[in-house]
């Protein structure tokens, strides 16, 4: 396959500067929204190239790469678990990890699904009660509320009860029994908390 | 996952609490969820985007996004085929 050795190709690039460069009657503002075009636009100077005909202003991206390393490596490892149905995007199956990516996972014989939203996460969940169904919620402001309007609600309709409510503060230099102080170090907080 | 799709909402109902919608995509049905957009109507073209709607769009505005969608073969890629969540495994 060729498909990289023919667009590297100097000449035509030429061609195509020297047309942009005649036909603009004005300097224009471009966003790119996606990181895989910043990644290009950056790596082949696209941005030095045009610098007399386009602003470029690089944009979010989506999650599929923004996501990051660490991320991903502690889906990897909940997708390889046996009691773990772990249900994703399809655009994140090849992103690649430290080591593997969830295509290979799955082709291992990982239970990895393609879920077009995460509602359908929620389908699967209660479709399959004896499993632990893990939805890969990547992404910022813009999936937010889709991942956060997804979970269950109960059978009727009905909203959940409110939680009762805490006791109240311990006395001074006591800790109360049964809890736990968590502080910034603590082990059980880690990164995924950014979040 | 960056694009979101212009469909016309032909039912809805109601999903343990949850308005829920069938909508059309020029041909293609997929359900996809109201919670966000309460005001909607059947008959309404709405932004579809991982299963959620998100805003009510002009008719004449969602065709011409449709028919190009389908010109640059994207409309396949991005609703795909039925989600496999439905598939029964094991």
């Amino acid at each position: 396959m060729k498909y990289l050795t023919e667009f590297h190709d100097p000449e035509l690039a030429r061609r195509l500067l020297d047309s942009i460069a005649a036909t603009a009657t004005r300097r224009w503002t471009l966003m790119e929204v996606c990181g895989g075009q910043t990644h290009a636009i950056i790596r082949h100077g696209l941005d030095q190239l045009l610098a007399d005909q386009v602003e470029f202003i690089h944009g979010p991206g989506c999650p599929v790469c923004v996501t990051p390393l660490e991320m991903i490596d502690r889906a990897l490892a909940i997708a390889a678990r046996p009691e773990v149905i772990f249900c994703s995007f399809g655009d994140m199956l090849r992103v690649p990890g430290s080591e593997t990516d969830l295509f290979s996972v799955r082709a291992r014989g990982g239970d990895v699904r393609v879920v077009y939203s995460p509602l359908d996460a929620v389908k699967l969940a209660e479709a399959h009660r004896d499993r632990q169904v893990v939805f890969f919620a990547v992404g910022f402001e813009t999936t937010a509320p889709g991942a956060g309007g997804a979970p269950p609600r109960r059978p009727g309709g009905a909203p959940p009860p409110p939680p009762p409510p805490p006791p109240g503060p311990p006395p001074l230099g006591s800790t109360p029994r049964g809890s736990q102080v968590v502080t910034p170090n603590h082990p059980g907080l880690h990164s995924m908390n950014r979040y | 996952m960056c694009l979101g799709i212009p469909g016309r909402i032909t039912q809805i109902w109601d999903d343990r609490g949850t308005r829920m919608a069938l909508v059309d995509f020029g041909g293609v049905t997929r359900t996809a969820c109201l919670a966000y957009l309460p005001g909607a109507t059947v008959g309404n073209y709405t932004i579809i985007h991982a299963g959620f709607a998100l805003t009510v769009v002009d008719e004449a505005a969602a065709h011409r996004t449709l028919a190009t969608f389908r010109e640059l073969g994207l409309l396949a890629d991005e609703l795909g085929e039925q989600p496999e969540a439905n598939e029964v495994r094991r």
